[in-house]
């Protein structure tokens, strides 16, 4: 009876362990689904919910590289320390593709390389004050190489043993290869600590790093003590588990904190303040952007001045971009309108000016940008190739090129649009609230009549002001 | 006094009292704004609608100036002058240009002696240098046309000239240096000729009617053609326009097969034309859209072709020159012509050969050429419709 009872009792523990196994082993793969769900989830999620202006290039991208570095990183961290188990062994459960591979170069090496491309783009722009020299897409592979360098290296020598440790003597250049990304990170960071972002890119990015740093110690800490005495089994379990877990943790605060602006509004689901609604001046609070003011002066319009000095009546300016852009033409009004803009910000407050060239550059002046303006190809290279983005000089060329432009193409057929009827009934009116009368049949000017459709790209309701991004993006097709 | 100001001060504001009235006439309005609107939209049906399409500074412009000229009312006084400022900035840009450019030549160039300017022209070149950098630019004067010209005759601006093609320099360059003198008059306006040269950037779209036939309208078409900017920025523009269309007239100008673009120095304008008649061909809208090349410069081809080989572009790589004087000329078009039909064929899908397509040797300045053209160009296009409509 007894016996029968031990049996049923060794039976049942069996059961419960192997249950209990079960479930862990569930449990594990279940928070791993979740979690690159939810990566994944953050990733994609705003575009599709806030409708976020999928970002072009390095901005895009390396947030979405971080996503897969880090669930590589993960991943491969469970495989390497057999979190769980295989009955039969197949190839590609070797250590080196998960302990070496997966972990360095489309791990954490990538991770921490995607990260120093981000400070690195930030370090050219507000501490040097010009563009980075070298494009992301460049840099990044550039600082992964020694990753991979280091990957074939292991990979060829073969120094890891049948639980993937390396042993005392290969630890600690693996160990220092992964302390040197951290470090120049820190570096960089520290560059620009004191630099007041307008979108708190620092100051997560120091919350982030400060959190993570802690958390990369002990994560050092005990893939070393994983790595060397994996003859006591209590501390492998122990390490293992504070590996993973310090990992986990940390890839979450890597995504929780931002570096750029672009990054926040593509990773956060934070709802900030609606941003695609203002202009760029707006969002860095340059005074009496955007909006009329109706204090405003009408001043008395001579078509005989000269049409850079007119332009910098917000009223008449705000007219005439409503019939550049019903000619197609917008893209000069628009650029007119920014650097103005950007000519309000004091120089001695040159993050924001650098904010707003960087933003005018990518807007109107970069190659194949979305409202690129017809300015020359040397005058183009100039702005790019900028010693100083703060510099009150820095579009001054382009503005006067595209000012020609705008008087030999645009001047004289405003005059004799609607657009100028329009103004001058409208400062006429303002004095004395008078309706808005239909003028339609009175547009002399030799431009579109056809195509002022709602496709139009620069169809945009002036008078009431919506300068939307969207728009911009419908423009680019 | 005051007292009939703020009277008819309340007349202007107020409105409200005739209200009734008001109704009846809006009504009435409407109504007449409807009819218009459909008879608008059944004359759009008989309107051909034709595109002006090519690369930056291919003579799109100048088409639509001469037809402007040829077919309809032409340029008033006040349109003429207002190209005197244009004329002039040409004037002033170009001379910039040529002085920069021979500075950079004296410094960067191995044959670096060629390009030095003595020091008094130098003092000249850099008060127009200062001028060019303006965003207005005075008058053009006697005095300032003086310096000008001394600048232009200098064998240094002269040997920078020739080298030309690597600098943006722009095509009206030796028409209007050698009429200096003339544009310099206080009581100066432009002819037609230099309207013509005038060089704007075009930006945006502009549009324009006629009837190749003048002013008798039922014995010709109907077209409305549309000009458009050229340069890279521009052409994103163009899709806007490209539903319905009749004809494209792409210009591509042949002499420029040793320049490189505006907007990028590192691409080769012709090589940039070849893609871009490639990217026009292939544009689904276009299926039975009928295609006009205009080989356009002629005038400068033939100039250009006799010191530059044809091959220095990569396009044209495997040109072989056979004969000296008209007969290369010739034998230099024809390749050119011939590489552009054979890219018409590779880039024309299958289904849509039957589409019209034929090719215009053009000098977009010479009005006789151009409208001798036109014609042939609307009787073409006619043609196609009365196929279409089962007449022919």
């Amino acid at each position: 009876m007894d016996g029968q009872f031990c049996l049923v009792t060794n039976h049942l523990m069996l059961c419960l362990s192997g249950i209990f196994s079960f479930l862990f082993n569930l449990f594990i793969s279940l928070f791993f689904v979740s979690l690159f769900c939810r990566l994944i989830v953050r990733s994609t999620f705003p575009f599709f919910i806030h409708k976020v202006p999928i970002a072009k290039g390095s901005a895009f991208w390396i947030p979405v590289i971080q996503v897969i570095a880090s669930f590589n990183f993960l991943l491969a961290i469970v495989m390497a320390v057999n979190f769980l188990k295989y009955k039969k062994s197949h190839w590609w459960l070797s250590c080196y593709v998960w302990a070496v591979w997966l972990e360095g170069p489309l791990g954490f090496g990538l991770l921490m390389s995607c990260r120093i491309a981000q400070a690195f783009q930030l370090f050219y722009v507000f501490v040097k004050r010009r563009l980075p020299p070298i494009r992301s897409h460049m840099f990044l592979p550039l600082i992964l190489l020694p990753w991979v360098a280091g990957a074939a290296v292991i990979h060829e020598k073969k120094p890891l043993n049948y639980r993937c440790h390396f042993g005392t003597y290969w630890t600690i250049p693996v160990v220092c290869l992964h302390s040197l990304y951290v470090a120049v990170l820190m570096g960089f960071t520290r560059a620009i600590r004191h630099i007041e972002f307008r979108f708190d890119e620092l100051r997560d990015l120091w919350q982030g790093i400060l959190g993570s740093a802690s958390l990369i110690g002990v994560w050092v800490f005990a893939y070393i003590l994983n790595e060397i005495h994996d003859d006591i089994s209590w501390l492998q379990v122990a390490s293992r588990f504070m590996l993973l877990v310090t990992a986990s943790i940390l890839v979450l605060v890597f995504f929780s904190i931002s570096i750029a602006q672009p990054l926040l509004s593509q990773i956060s689901l934070r709802k900030r303040e609606p941003l695609e609604l203002k202009t760029m001046g707006q969002v860095l609070g340059i005074p009496e952007s955007g909006l009329l003011l109706q204090r405003e002066q009408a001043v008395d319009i001579d078509p005989n001045e000269p049409l850079d000095k007119l332009l910098l009546n917000k009223r008449f300016r705000q007219s005439f971009m409503a019939f550049a852009d019903s000619c197609l033409a917008g893209e000069s009004v628009h650029f007119f309108d920014e650097v103005h803009e950007l000519g309000k910000i004091p120089i001695d407050d040159p993050v924001r000016r650098i904010y707003m060239a960087r933003h005018i550059i990518n807007k109107y002046i970069n190659a194949g940008a979305a409202m690129e303006v017809n300015i020359s190809h040397r005058i183009r290279q100039e702005i790019l190739a900028t010693t100083d983005l703060t510099h009150p000089d820095l579009f001054t060329n382009a503005l006067h090129e595209l000012t020609q432009l705008m008087k030999m193409n645009l001047a004289k057929d405003y005059w004799s649009s609607i657009y100028f009827i329009k103004f001058k009934e409208e400062a006429r009116m303002r004095s004395c609230e008078h309706e808005m009368e239909e003028m339609r049949g009175y547009d002399f000017s030799p431009r579109l009549s056809s195509v002022n459709a709602t496709d139009d790209p620069f169809h945009q309701d002036h008078f009431s002001r919506g300068f939307t991004q969207h728009s911009h993006a419908s423009y680019l097709r | 006094m005051l007292i009939t100001v703020l009277e008819n001060m309340g007349l202007l504001c107020s409105k409200n009292h005739r209200y009734t009235e008001a109704d009846a006439e809006e009504n009435a309005q409407a109504a007449e704004i409807d009819r218009r609107i459909e008879q608008e939209r059944k004359a759009e049906k008989h309107i051909q609608k034709l595109l002006l399409l090519g690369a930056g500074e291919s003579g799109k412009s100048t088409i639509f100036k001469q037809i402007k000229l040829l077919f309809q009312t032409g340029f008033d006084e006040d349109e003429l002058k207002s190209y005197i400022s244009v004329i002039h900035a040409n004037i002033y840009q170009t001379i910039k240009i040529l002085y920069d450019g021979s500075k950079e030549f004296a410094q960067n160039d191995a044959d670096s002696s060629k390009y030095v300017l003595s020091s008094e022209i130098k003092v000249i070149g850099e008060k127009l240098s200062e001028i060019g950098s303006r965003l207005d630019y005075p008058r053009l004067n006697r005095e300032l046309a003086q310096e000008i010209e001394t600048l232009w005759k200098d064998s240094a601006i002269q040997e920078t000239y020739a080298r030309g093609n690597e600098l943006q320099v722009p095509d009206c360059t030796h028409y209007f240096m050698e009429n200096l003198q003339r544009l310099s008059d206080a009581n100066y306006i432009p002819t037609k000729e230099d309207v013509l040269y005038a060089r704007v950037r075009t930006t945006g779209v502009v549009e324009i009617q006629f009837s190749p036939m003048g002013e008798n309208k039922k014995s010709g078409e109907v077209y409305r053609l549309f000009d458009v900017g050229g340069q890279r920025n521009e052409r994103r523009k163009w899709i806007h326009l490209f539903e319905g269309v009749t004809a494209v007239i792409f210009c591509a100008a042949i002499s420029e097969y040793d320049q490189t673009l505006f907007e990028d120095e590192q691409k080769n304008r012709m090589v940039e034309t070849k893609e871009l008649f490639d990217w026009v061909l292939k544009q689904p809208c276009f299926e039975k859209t009928s295609f006009m090349l205009f080989l356009n410069k002629f005038d400068i081809f033939e100039n250009k072709v006799l010191k530059v080989p044809l091959n220095v572009c990569e396009w044209f790589k495997d040109y072989q020159p056979v004969s000296t004087g008209k007969q290369e000329i010739e034998h230099a078009y024809e390749f050119v012509k011939k590489k552009f039909e054979e890219l018409y064929f590779q880039s024309t899908a299958p289904d849509r050969v039957d589409r019209v397509f034929k090719i215009y040797r053009t000098t977009a300045l010479d009005q006789k050429l151009v409208k001798k053209t036109f014609k042939l160009v609307d009787e073409s296009l006619r043609r196609r419709n009365l196929f279409e409509a089962g007449l022919l």
